[in-house]
C-alpha cells in the first residue's frame, strides 16, 4: 500500500540529526540533575527525548525565558522544537499524500481511458440505419393513436433493410378484411357486433372458410420448428406467417390485431409465460381468451395451469392483462430492439430503445428481460477488459477499485432484482411445449366447444332479432 | 328469605362482573391490536395472537406454559441452524437457514439430545376434526396446537410466524380461500410458498387451480399476497370479531363492526373482513324496525356485496376446501416446487 511508504522515508533522517542533539541532551540531563530534588509537576522522561531527536533543529532564535530559569528554558525549547518537528512531519506527510493522490488519479485516468464502460456500437454497419429510422418514427408516434399494421410492418422491414413492399402488404390485409366482412354478411351477422367480428376473425385463423363465390381460406398452422426464432428471427414475423400460412405465438396474435384494426374490431394482446394471446370483450361485456396457436378458446384456468405464473406476476399485471395502446406501443419498441439484437447484437442503441419501451410500460416483462440481457452483456464486456475472472471470489473483489465498473454491476443487479420482484420465473422450453400441447386434452377441448357454442348462440339469437 | 335474596343478588352480580370482565378482555385485545396498527405499541405477533385467544378463553390462557413451549421450539430451531444442514450458499443464507429450521421443527421428526439422553420431537399433525372451528373457536388456536400437537391452516402458520419472530426473521402470511399459508422471498428462488398442513412447498398453480380463485382476486391482492405485519394484524382483528360473535351471539354488532373497519383500513382488499362487515350490516338491517331506514341501508349493503364480487372474492364451499387441501398430497408431483430441491424431502 501507498501509505506504508511514507513511514519508511522518514527513517534515514534520524542518523544525520543525532549528532547535533547531543548538546541538548546533556543540557537537559543537567537540568534534571540540578533540579531533580525539587518536585516538579512533570519530569521529562528519556522517551520524550528520543521522540524529539529525529528531525530536531536547534534554532538560535529561541526566545530566552525571562525568568532565566534554565529548566524552564530547556523545557520550553524542547516543546517548541517538538512542535516544529511535528509541523514539519505533517507538512511532509501532506506533501507525500498529495503526490500519491496525484499518482493514483493519473493511474486511474490512464486506466479509464482504456476501459469502455458502454457496449461497442454496431452503428457503423450500414443496415442499422433502418432501425434508427424506425426508432425515430416510433418516437414521433402518438401513444394513443397509431396503426398496428404500419408500425409492425416498419419493424419487420427494418430487419429486411427496407426491401419489402408496403403496398403489397397493405393489399393482402385489405383482401383478408374484405373476405371476413363478406363472410359476415353471408352469415347475416350484425356488422357492428364486436362478438361477431371477433368470432369471424377467430374462425379465419382456425377453420376453413369458404365464400359463395368460391374463394376459400384454410386455417393457419402452428410452426413447431424454431418457434422462438433463435436460428431465424424472421420466424417471428407477420410477413412470414402470411407467406407460409404457418406461425407462432408472436406472429399470430399480431396478425389478429392487424386484421382487427382493419375490420374495426376491439381486441387486445395479453401475455402469459413465454407466450402471447388475444383477449376481446363480447357484446355482453364478458371477456374471452383466444389461443391462436391451437385455434381454440382458452380459459384463465388453462393459462394459470402452465404452473409458471406467480401471484406477484398477476399483482404487477405482467401476465393475463389486456395491453393498453400505450403498452402495445411499448411492445413495438421491444420488438424493434429484439430484431436489432438478433441481427446485430447488444449495444447502447438497443439499450436506448428498451429504455423507451420501459418508459411507456415500466412493468413490461419482455422489455425488462431484454434490459437484463443488455445489462449482463455490458457487465461481461467490462469485466473482460478489467481482466477479472468472476468465477474466483478474490478476483471478483477487484471490481471494487473501479467505481464505474461497480456502477455497471449495480445496474445489472438492480435489473435482476426487479424481474424477481415482478414475479417472473423462468419457464423451460419443454414445459412450454407440454403446456401448449395440453390444450389438446379432453378438458380444454370441451371448454373450447362450450365457449364456441355459447358465442355462436348469442349471434344466432341476434340474427333472429334482425 | 332475606338471606336468600341477598345470595341471589350476590350470585347475579358475580355473573355480571365476570361477563363484564370478559367483554373488557375483548376490548383490551382490540386496543392492543389497534395500537400495533397505529405504531403506538411495537409489533409483536405472539402477544397479539395470545391476546385474542385469551379474550375468548376469558383470561384462562396459561401464557407462562405457552411461552415455555415456544422457547423450547425456538431453541430446537436454533440448534438446527447451528448444525448447518442446509446446502444453500446465497447472500441471505442466514435467514433462509432459520426459515428452514422452523419448517423442520414443525413438519419433521427431529432427534435431539438433552442431558445426554436422546429425545425425538415429532412434527405437528393436521387436525381433521372441526377444521373451521364450528364446534369451538378453540380448535383454531395456537394455544390448542401447542398442547394437542395438532393444528390446522390457521394455527400452524401463526405458530410459524411466532417462531420466526422469536428467531428474528420475517415470515409473510398469505391467504387462499379458507386458508392461510407462508410466503418467503429468497435470493435464489424469488417468492416461494411454504404449506404447513402437508409440509410441502407448493407452486402457485396449486391455489390458482383450486377453481375458487378468480384472476382479479389475485391481481387485487385479495388472495396470495405476501401480507406485511399490519395486514397480519388485520387477520387477527377478524379472528377477534368472530370469537366475540361466538361468545355473544346476540350482540348488536358494534364491537364486530369496529374490528372489521379497523381490519379493512389496514388491509383494504381483505375479503373475509369485507364479508364480515357486510354480514354484520345485514344482521343489523334485519333488526331494524323502521322500514325506510332499512331499505336505504339495504341499497348500501348491495353495493358492499358488489364491491366484494368486483375485487374477485368468491366463497369456497367447505367440503371443496378439504378435497383441495388433500389434493396437495395426492397430486404432489404436479404442485411441488421443483426449484426447492435443497429443501424438499426425498
Amino acid at each position: 500500500m501507498a501509505y506504508a511508504v511514507n513511514v519508511e522515508i522518514k527513517n534515514p533522517r534520524m542518523g544525520k540529526n543525532t549528532k547535533r542533539l547531543f548538546p541538548t541532551l546533556i543540557f537537559g540531563m543537567m537540568c534534571m540533575l540540578t533540579f531533580g530534588q525539587v518536585q516538579m509537576p512533570k519530569t521529562p522522561t528519556p522517551t520524550n527525548f528520543q521522540i524529539a531527536t529525529p528531525t530536531q533543529d536547534i534554532t538560535p532564535n529561541v526566545v530566552p525565558n525571562p525568568l532565566g530559569n534554565p529548566y524552564y528554558d530547556g523545557q520550553d525549547r524542547i516543546r517548541r522544537q517538538n512542535e516544529q518537528i511535528i509541523a514539519e512531519v505533517e507538512r511532509n506527510e501532506q506533501l507525500l499524500a498529495q503526490q500519491q493522490k496525484q499518482l493514483n488519479d493519473d493511474i486511474a485516468e490512464f486506466n479509464n481511458n482504456h476501459i469502455n464502460y458502454s457496449l461497442p456500437s454496431y452503428g457503423n454497419i450500414e443496415g442499422t440505419k433502418y432501425y434508427r429510422e424506425v426508432f425515430e418514427k416510433l418516437n414521433r408516434t402518438d401513444p394513443n393513436k397509431f396503426s398496428v399494421k404500419d408500425l409492425n410492418f416498419q419493424i419487420e422491414n427494418a430487419f429486411y433493410e427496407n426491401q419489402r413492399d408496403k403496398a403489397e402488404f397493405d393489399r393482402i390485409i385489405k383482401n383478408i378484411g374484405e373476405f371476413i366482412t363478406a363472410k359476415m354478411q353471408e352469415l347475416n351477422y350484425g356488422p357492428n357486433s364486436n362478438s361477431a367480428k371477433n368470432f369471424m376473425l377467430f374462425q379465419f385463423f382456425s377453420d376453413t372458410l369458404k365464400l359463395k363465390n368460391g374463394t376459400e381460406h384454410l386455417p393457419f398452422k402452428y410452426d413447431f420448428e424454431d418457434y422462438m426464432g433463435i436460428k431465424d428471427y424472421s420466424k417471428m414475423f407477420v410477413t412470414k406467417l402470411l407467406a407460409t400460412q404457418t406461425g407462432q405465438c408472436h406472429s399470430m396474435p399480431l396478425l389478429y390485431l392487424i386484421l382487427a384494426e382493419e375490420i374495426n374490431a376491439e381486441a387486445y394482446l395479453a401475455y402469459s409465460p413465454n407466450h402471447s394471446y388475444i383477449r376481446f370483450p363480447a357484446d355482453s361485456g364478458k371477456w374471452y381468451d383466444i389461443e391462436l396457436t391451437n385455434g381454440m378458446f382458452s380459459t384463465p384456468s388453462y393459462v394459470l395451469q402452465s404452473g409458471f405464473i406467480k401471484s406477484e406476476a398477476l399483482q404487477h399485471k405482467i401476465y393475463m392483462h389486456s395491453l393498453s395502446n400505450r403498452q402495445l406501443l411499448s411492445q413495438f419498441y421491444t420488438d424493434l430492439a429484439g430484431g436489432y439484437i438478433a441481427k446485430y447484437g447488444y449495444d447502447e442503441f438497443s439499450a436506448t430503445v428498451i429504455g423507451k419501451a420501459l418508459e411507456l410500460y415500466p412493468n413490461s416483462i419482455i422489455a425488462n428481460l431484454t434490459k437484463a440481457n443488455i445489462d449482463a452483456n455490458r457487465l461481461q464486456y467490462v469485466i473482460q477488459q478489467l481482466d477479472i475472472d468472476p468465477s474466483i471470489p478474490e478476483e471478483r473483489d477487484k471490481i471494487r477499485s473501479h467505481p464505474q465498473a461497480v456502477e455497471v454491476l449495480r445496474e445489472a443487479d438492480c435489473q435482476y432484482n426487479k424481474i424477481d420482484n415482478l414475479g417472473y420465473t423462468f419457464m423451460p422450453d419443454e414445459a412450454y411445449q407440454n403446456w401448449l400441447q395440453s390444450m389438446k386434452e379432453q378438458k380444454s377441448k370441451q371448454d373450447n366447444q362450450t365457449i364456441k357454442e355459447q358465442l355462436k348462440g348469442f349471434m344466432d339469437k341476434k340474427q333472429l332479432k334482425n | 328469605m332475606k338471606k336468600y335474596l341477598i345470595y341471589c343478588i350476590l350470585f347475579f352480580s358475580c355473573f355480571c362482573t365476570t361477563a363484564q370482565k370478559q367483554e373488557k378482555l375483548f376490548e383490551q385485545s382490540y386496543a392492543l391490536l389497534d395500537s400495533m396498527l397505529e405504531d403506538k405499541t411495537a409489533f409483536n405477533f405472539k402477544k397479539a395472537v395470545f391476546s385474542t385467544e385469551n379474550a375468548y378463553l376469558n383470561g384462562k390462557l396459561d401464557t407462562r406454559a405457552l411461552n415455555k413451549n415456544i422457547a423450547f421450539y425456538t431453541n430446537l430451531a436454533k440448534s438446527i441452524v447451528a448444525s448447518k444442514t442446509l446446502v444453500y450458499g446465497e447472500k441471505d443464507r442466514e435467514t433462509v437457514n432459520k426459515w428452514f429450521s422452523i419448517f423442520q421443527v414443525m413438519c419433521d421428526t427431529v432427534p435431539f439430545y438433552l442431558k445426554e439422553r436422546q429425545y425425538i420431537s415429532k412434527p405437528f399433525g393436521y387436525d381433521f376434526t372441526d377444521v373451521f372451528g364450528h364446534q369451538s373457536k378453540e380448535s383454531l388456536f395456537v394455544s390448542k396446537l401447542l398442547t394437542n400437537h395438532k393444528g390446522n391452516c390457521r394455527s400452524l402458520p401463526y405458530l410459524y410466524k411466532i417462531l420466526a419472530e422469536e428467531l428474528g426473521v420475517d415470515a409473510n402470511l398469505a391467504l387462499a380461500p379458507n386458508h392461510v399459508y407462508i410466503k418467503h422471498k429468497s435470493e435464489r428462488h424469488g417468492w416461494y410458498n411454504t404449506e404447513l398442513t402437508s409440509g410441502i412447498f407448493p407452486i402457485d398453480a396449486w391455489i390458482m387451480a383450486s377453481g375458487f380463485v378468480h384472476v382479479d382476486a389475485i391481481t387485487n391482492g385479495v388472495y396470495m399476497k405476501a401480507l406485511d405485519n399490519k395486514e397480519s394484524i388485520a387477520l387477527l382483528l377478524v379472528d377477534l370479531a368472530n370469537n366475540y360473535n361466538a361468545i355473544y351471539p346476540e350482540n348488536d354488532g358494534t364491537f364486530v363492526l369496529k374490528c372489521a373497519e379497523t381490519a379493512i383500513k389496514a388491509y383494504p382488499h381483505f375479503g373475509t373482513a369485507l364479508i364480515l362487515r357486510a354480514e354484520t350490516h345485514k344482521k343489523q338491517i334485519e333488526e331494524e324496525k323502521d322500514n325506510q331506514v332499512a331499505s336505504k341501508r339495504f341499497t348500501l349493503l348491495e353495493k358492499e356485496y358488489q364491491h366484494i364480487h368486483e375485487i374477485g372474492y368468491r366463497n369456497m364451499p367447505e367440503q371443496m376446501y378439504l378435497n383441495w387441501l388433500v389434493s396437495l398430497k395426492t397430486e404432489r408431483n404436479k404442485y411441488e416446487n421443483k426449484n426447492l430441491n435443497t429443501i424438499n424431502k426425498k
